[in-house]
């Protein structure tokens, strides 16, 4: 089972909504504990999220795209996280979810370097490594009607870009979706066998090239000279 | 990498400490009645004494430290784990191997007690290291240059130090200082070869990161494959800035490498070859090359370039 999440690119616009909700269901949720905010009303705010939305611009202009990439843990197959961890804090369930257990966590950042995403973040007031936790309290929590059983992420989501399932299921949504549209992992060159997929944009329609635009500007004043046409 | 100073004071406390340690069993083991045995035994426990240092210092980094007896939990997949195993092994063995050596008593006890601390000093050494050269994403870290480095290091500034304390109760004898020369020029190899090495290596870029080779293209058949950060999503700094966002420009890494390779080489090799021996004088250059090792270590964390900063904005590792 590889439980993860799917992001679709050509959709996500970028509005944070997924990282605020994840900050906020964290907030009440057992698995870690809440995400510590160090300074949040004073002068130089910051503080533990997860989810992270960067923004970038692929291409040159004019031919460039704006692309909101948010990332949170992969969920690998074979995470160095869980490799590097001294006290096992950092564990790989049978479902696929990679989660750092508080209680043994001695806060040694070693898991922050071997990850190559930046999935794993000290929370200075806690002292532990806290994480994407893939909702585990949500997913399985019996007293959530089923369609509420997804992480707050996916459902938080205005434009639906997120999916959650098993990407070892060939039925599943994620998987058709990625198989669909080729959907990638992200350097999987470095062999940690990420789980979590991204959908890259869809190819827009050509742009009309220069020749086009002359034709049919040339049919158009052509069309006002017609004597065919009363005016 | 942000530098942080517990940890240099650790590799490199426990890197001398444990060269040093090793080598005065072996010297002890190989060459005996070549050195003083005041100053075999008196190296030994320096050389623990630092490891102990070095350790202390490394708990200083941890942010929940009442956990750190569990870091002996996962010895079969983790090098942090398999260093403090090791460690934990290497006080009794050694300790014992000092107190009989202070004693002076002679026999297999104490010849296969040296064995042992030299054996097991020598595993620290090596997972240390390894701890740094298995982490992929810090391409400038994973090599086979950083251990043999931080083999090579510990051994010269405990060589340094072995040779101190030796002069201090009686002349040194010239073996020592050419071994201690051969150990240092070896260094200074690596330490150049590091550098070589990790100046032809092959970056990840921010392009390949984000998948522009999978999809992730601007609009027309043509576009240019190439992308730029925009906007990184928060408005102040995160962890992630913080631990990974340390840049050094090249200039000043160029004069802290010259800095490093005068004080932590240059100078203790000219005072081997052409040295006058006393104690004191020893001591310093024994301090010296510490303190160049000490920029050594501050640079090989600033030169480091995780792939978490190619998601910040950064074109390349």
């Amino acid at each position: 089972m590889k439980l993860g999440l799917l992001t679709d690119l050509d959709t996500c616009v970028g509005c944070h909504a997924c990282a605020a909700a994840c900050k906020e269901w964290n907030a009440s949720s057992k698995v870690s504990g809440p995400l510590s905010d160090y300074d949040p009303f004073g002068a130089d705010p910051s503080g533990v999220w997860l989810n992270r939305v960067r923004h970038f611009e692929v291409g040159e202009y004019p031919a460039s795209k704006t692309v909101n990439f948010p990332m949170s843990c992969l969920h690998c197959a074979d995470a160095a996280c869980v490799t590097v961890c001294p006290t096992g804090a950092s564990y790989k369930r049978a479902d696929g979810i990679v989660l750092v257990d508080q209680d043994k966590c001695m806060g040694c950042n070693l898991c922050a370097w071997a990850c190559p995403y930046g999935a794993q973040e000290l929370d200075e007031v806690q002292g532990t490594m806290k994480k994407c936790t893939l909702c585990v309290d949500r997913i399985y929590d019996e007293l959530l009607p089923p369609e509420d059983r997804q992480p707050a992420c996916v459902l938080a989501c205005p434009t639906h870009a997120r999916m959650f399932g098993d990407f070892d299921d060939p039925d599943s949504d994620v998987s058709k979706a990625t198989a669909e549209r080729g959907g990638f992992a992200l350097l999987p060159e470095l062999g940690y066998a990420p789980v979590n997929r991204y959908l890259p944009p869809r190819a827009p329609p050509p742009v009309v090239g220069a020749d086009e635009a002359k034709a049919l500007l040339e049919r158009g004043l052509a069309s006002l000279a017609s004597p065919a046409i009363r005016r | 990498m942000k530098p942080a100073f517990s940890i240099i004071f650790f590799t490199v406390a426990s890197g001398a400490g444990l060269g040093l340690l090793s080598l005065a069993a072996l010297f002890d083991v190989l060459a005996a009645g070549r050195l003083p045995p005041q100053a075999l035994w008196r190296g030994a426990l320096l050389g623990l004494v630092l490891v102990a240092a070095g350790l202390a210092s490394s708990t200083l980094h941890l942010a929940n430290p009442k956990n750190a007896w569990l870091s002996l939990a996962r010895v079969r997949t983790s090098w942090l784990s398999r260093e403090a195993a090791l460690a934990v092994l290497l006080f009794p063995l050694a300790g014992l191997y000092v107190a009989l050596s202070a004693r002076g008593s002679a026999g297999f006890a104490r010849v296969l007690l040296a064995l042992v601390t030299a054996a097991i000093s020598w595993g620290v050494l090596v997972c240390t290291a390894m701890i740094y050269a298995s982490l992929k994403p810090i391409r400038q870290w994973h090599t086979a240059w950083t251990p043999v480095n931080y083999v090579l290091l510990g051994h010269w500034s405990g060589a340094l130090l072995l040779a101190a304390i030796a002069a201090a109760y009686g002349s040194p004898p010239r073996s020592l200082a050419m071994i201690a020369g051969a150990i240092g020029w070896l260094a200074l190899a690596a330490k150049l070869g590091y550098w070589h090495a990790t100046s032809r290596g092959t970056p990840t870029t921010l392009a390949h990161a984000i998948g522009v080779d999978q999809g992730v293209r601007g609009a027309g058949a043509s576009a240019a494959a190439r992308a730029r950060l925009l906007d990184v999503g928060h408005s102040r700094g995160t962890f992630l800035t913080r631990e990974f966002g340390f840049a050094l420009a090249q200039r000043h890494a160029n004069v802290l490498r010259g800095v490093a390779l005068v004080l932590g080489f240059g100078l203790p090799l000219a005072f081997l070859a052409w040295g006058n021996g006393r104690w004191e004088v020893t001591l310093s250059i024994a301090a010296c090359c510490i303190i160049g090792l000490l920029v050594e270590r501050w640079l090989f964390f600033a030169e480091a370039r995780h792939t978490v900063r190619l998601f910040h904005g950064d074109a390349r590792t």
